[in-house]
């Protein structure tokens, strides 16, 4: 019997990791503030489910979903319906008398949370005068998509492994299956279900799946995803991550082995997660010798042509053919089908023990064109290569790029990337840069996605920055290495503008409720963790602690605690004052160079020591009312007066007497020998002494990058580590020594920009006028070409030939 | 009981896609002191205007390439953003011009730092009216502490006080 209930709760935010002011400490005496307290009471408590490094525990448990699933598409109805049995197998300590699984098809129902919670966009003004409300054709596409077709699954046939009936209980996009015995610790249950639904028009709805329709050839791309009932995850530090399902956060999963027979129309070609365990049924004997000969080939071999797409473009079969895919410790499953479909595959030679060759693949329509077919497939390719040395082996057979109606989004072992090219006039198809640097990017991003959070298995919806961010780096890093004339990655100063606005949440903040998901999940993390790559740990460090996560994190589920943990425990560097700053709070760099103050050491040596001090007071500048007087010619009285003198006049402030000279010989008396050479040595050497004042304006404490420029030209880095803050988080001072012929002439902070600095103006000393970037366009057109007001030109009319010859 | 006749217009519009344009753009509003100007630098992320411009003009539209397809942005971008001291009293923008760097795409107006004010108030709804979720972030600079304001959803004039 199915049922279903009011919504019972709200969207509650399970707020796991608290901001990092601990509310027992209170520091209500002088104003210090420590940016370098441990985190550890911030943190959830190691226990043996997840431990003090960062690695899972001594009892870490996680549970394992296995799927058998027997799927058919109609493709006239752009319906689903399948049959699925699910192993559930209970790891954890805890007795279960429940299931909870996602239906998330259901977002798309008309009484869905989501459709309900959904707010209009206009601003509504009822006088007279009011100018129209706006609603888009696309809002009105998606209420009557929605109104013309039944949307959400349709379950029926819930059964228990003895035939038995269970009782399930829809809440909104979640099903709860009462079990008709409670599930034992470490014993397993089997049930099975039929579901169907009616595929959404992705483009008409919004959706990270659905159907795309072609109106030239007649033909659907199909592209499914979150096309199953299945289980919510059940976790250590949440139980039951059952939170309805809104659109945007994303999916916590299970990990387990599926077996997914798929019907389709005898013509279409399936690309799907996991391993065909049947070419000799739907693939020609030519198919699978071209799969045969792509394992070792240089380029893409095609499995089917552009040719041989484009003739069955032509018709539509009523026959079917059943393909069989197995995958093996995967947390989801996703699929495409199109008789459009072009595929090539190229065989990535990994080596290693695990995987050794892993079969790239790419699935499109004519619409991808030169575009796909030059660069889908290696660009899989060459993420792999890239990530793998970051984390381990790619582990999974196949990977897979498929063009649809979906921007980008991944599943294991097959992406879906939207970019194409355009049809010109003369049936050409072609594609802009951007749309190149587009797809080489979206197919690095989402195949990375496999890696994380695929296999490193975090909570996409809780802590998006734990995939998003950590792939933002990495994509990257990846893009870099393709063509590092493209600008790919997060520079630190791009985040910089982000970081000083009012408007932001720490990172750390439940995904739901943040502003601007955008920078805050991806780019401001990615943009952390290239600091604490380039500045703050170096690359080896960095790049042994970011191995050892993924590692440790492989097949499993961390949490933010044991990828903070890990990092620390694994470089052998304290980072809490990095993951505090950048990660609790919104506070942002803005180191500023106040002063510096030049010194010298005082020989003690009278005969020396005056002699600077006369040279000192010579070289002040004199004083306006002398040199007034001098230019006026004024006469002064000694110099008309030269017969009256006495010792003054000949002997000055400075002068050096027996007295002075017993004085400092009674001090070399009084001194230790050890003093004496310290005194001997330093006089000698003469070094140049400079104080440099900072102060920390942005509350995050960062390392002090420093560039020293001498009067000789050359120059000097030195880094003086964030630990300088310590004590102090506002105000440091710093002595620097330089060689007595090595005297500055100016300092920078930060001269490349590393570590997101706000405000780069009061970074050098002397100051420097920091031109705007406005005053910089301004001069840059003057200089450069001839100034053209390109804003009159653009409204110039084409001259007709008549027109050209009459000039 | 009063019905409110309510006017609808129907607008075009692309689809919601989760492509990986971020639908964030930037805006320093910067009070430069030396040149007597407020400078106005708008930075879009390069991948969400070439979607835009294709919207908004048409599929051919190459940023890269043409000066033309710049401009045209530039004048999109210059429409859709207004300052003023008060209904009264608003502040003329002048559109500098436009740039691509790296990643990301550049727009630059400028007008003279008013002489007397407390409060500005600002419209920025350039994206928001192809991109319901295009969030617009102003940074105030060069008057002591930044202040921000946020743009998106239905928001149209928005103040800020120094």
């Amino acid at each position: 019997m199915i049922r279903t209930l009011p919504l019972l709760t709200l969207l509650s935010s399970v707020a796991l990791s608290t901001v990092a002011s601990a509310t027992a400490i209170k520091q209500t005496k002088g104003s210090f503030e420590d940016k370098f307290r441990q985190l550890d009471e911030t943190l959830p408590t190691a226990n043996v489910y997840r431990s003090a490094a960062g690695a899972p525990g001594e009892r870490y448990w996680q549970q394992q979903v296995d799927y058998d699933i027997d799927v058919t598409l109609n493709e006239q109805a752009r319906r689903l319906s399948a049959s699925q049995t699910i192993r559930y197998q209970n790891n954890s300590p805890h007795q279960l008398k429940y299931l909870w699984l996602q239906l998330d098809q259901n977002i798309f129902k008309s009484d869905s949370m989501a459709e309900r919670s959904a707010t209009f966009g206009n601003e509504l003004q009822s006088n007279p005068i009011a100018k129209p409300a706006k609603i888009s054709l696309n809002q009105l596409r998606r209420q009557q998509f929605m109104a013309d077709n039944e949307l959400g699954f349709v379950i029926s046939n819930v059964t228990d492994s003895n035939g038995q009936e269970l009782k399930v209980t829809i809440v909104d996009t979640m099903m709860r299956v009462d079990l008709n015995q409670p599930l034992a610790s470490n014993e397993a249950t089997e049930f099975s279900l039929d579901f169907a639904f009616n595929i959404v028009e992705e483009d008409a709805v919004g959706a990270r799946s659905g159907y795309e329709h072609f109106e030239k050839d007649g033909n659907d791309i199909f592209l499914l995803a979150q096309w199953f009932p299945r289980l919510t995850a059940y976790t250590d530090y949440e139980a039951w991550t059952n939170k309805a399902f809104l659109g945007s956060g994303e999916f916590t999963l299970e990990f387990g082995d599926y077996d997914v027979e798929i019907t389709v129309p005898a013509d279409h070609i399936v690309s799907a997660t996991g391993e065909l365990a049947n070419p000799n049924t739907v693939l020609t004997k030519t198919q699978q010798k071209r799969l045969e000969q792509a394992k070792t080939a240089k380029r893409p071999v095609f499995v089917v042509t552009e040719e041989e797409a484009l003739e069955k473009e032509k018709s539509q079969t009523k026959d079917t053919k059943t393909w069989h895919f197995k995958a093996q410790n995967v947390r989801d499953f996703a699929w495409a089908s199109s008789r459009k479909f072009m595929w090539d595959a190229k065989g990535y030679q990994q080596g290693g023990d695990e995987q050794p060759l892993v079969m790239a693949m790419s699935f499109y329509p004519k619409e991808g064109g030169d575009l796909w077919k030059k660069y889908s497939t290696e660009s899989v390719i060459h993420t792999m290569e890239v990530y793998s040395r970051f984390s381990f082996d790619y582990p999974y057979p196949t990977a897979q790029s498929v063009n649809g109606p979906v921007g980008g989004m991944e599943y294991p072992m097959i992406t879906f990337n939207g970019p194409r090219t355009k049809l010109q006039e003369d049936g050409s198809r072609t594609y802009s840069l951007a749309e190149k640097r587009f797809l080489i990017g979206v197919v690095i991003h989402e195949i990375g996605h496999i890696y994380f959070p695929m296999i490193v298995n975090s909570d996409e919806r809780q802590w998006t920055w734990m995939d998003e961010g950590l792939n933002s780096f990495l994509d990257g890093v990846a893009g870099r290495e393709w063509d590092p004339t493209i600008p790919w990655g997060v520079e630190p100063r791009d985040i910089a503008a982000y970081m000083k606005s009012e408007h932001q949440t720490p990172i750390m903040t439940q995904s739901d409720s943040v502003l601007r998901l955008g920078p805050n999940a991806y780019t401001k993390p990615a943009a952390a963790l290239n600091i604490l790559r380039e500045v703050i740990l170096g690359r080896e460090l960095f790049d042994f602690a970011f191995k050892e996560y993924a590692q440790r994190w492989k097949y499993k589920r961390p949490t933010p605690a044991d990828f903070f943990r890990t990092m620390e425990e694994a470089s052998g560097v304290d980072l809490d004052w990095f993951w505090r700053g950048w990660f609790y709070t919104t506070d942002h760099v803005d180191i500023s160079l106040d002063k510096i103050y030049q010194l010298r050491i005082d020989t003690k040596n009278p005969d020396i020591d005056y002699g600077r001090l006369r040279e000192f007071e010579k070289n002040k500048p004199m004083s306006l009312f002398v040199k007034r007087n001098r230019e006026e010619g004024r006469a002064l009285w000694i110099d008309k007066n030269q017969d009256v003198q006495d010792f003054y006049d000949q002997n000055d402030r400075f002068t050096v007497t027996n007295k002075e000279r017993n004085e400092y010989q009674a001090f070399l008396d009084k001194l230790k020998p050890w003093e004496k050479r310290t005194l001997e040595r330093a006089v000698a050497e003469d070094n140049n002494y400079y104080v440099m004042e900072f102060s920390n304006l942005g509350g995050l404490v960062m390392p002090i990058l420093l560039e020293l420029t001498y009067q000789d030209g050359s120059k000097e880095e030195r880094m003086i580590p964030a630990e300088i803050w310590r004590k102090n988080a506002r105000h440091v001072s710093k002595l620097i020594i330089t060689d007595k012929d090595k005297p500055l002439a100016s300092v920078s902070v930060d001269p490349r920009w590393e570590t997101a600095d706000v405000d780069i103006e009061n970074n050098h000393y002397p100051r420097r006028i920091i031109e705007s970037r406005l005053e910089v366009f301004k001069k840059k057109k003057r200089d450069g070409k001839v100034y053209r007001d390109i804003m009159q030109d653009s409204k110039t009319k084409i001259k007709t030939e008549k027109e050209q010859e009459d000039n | 009981m009063k019905a409110w006749l309510l006017a609808i217009v129907v607008v075009l519009i692309a689809p919601p896609s989760f492509a990986h344009q971020l639908k964030a753009a930037i805006t320093t509003v910067l009070f430069n002191q030396r040149s007597g100007n407020i400078e106005i630098m708008h930075r879009f992320h390069l991948h969400d205007t070439e979607h835009a411009v294709e919207r908004i003009f048409d599929d051919h539209a190459d940023l890269f390439n043409s000066e033309e397809d710049r401009a045209r942005f530039a004048q999109y971008v210059d429409n859709r953003v207004a300052m003023r001291i008060s209904p009264a009293q608003p502040l003329p923008l002048e559109l500098v011009g436009a740039e691509i760097d790296g990643r990301f795409f550049w727009v630059y107006q400028q007008t003279s730092i008013p002489k007397q004010f407390d409060t500005l108030e600002m419209q920025h709804g350039v994206l928001r009216d192809i991109w319901p979720q295009q969030v617009n972030l102003v940074n105030f600079e060069g008057l002591g502490k930044v202040k921000s304001l946020h743009f998106n959803g239905d928001d149209n004039w928005l103040s800020v006080s120094f």
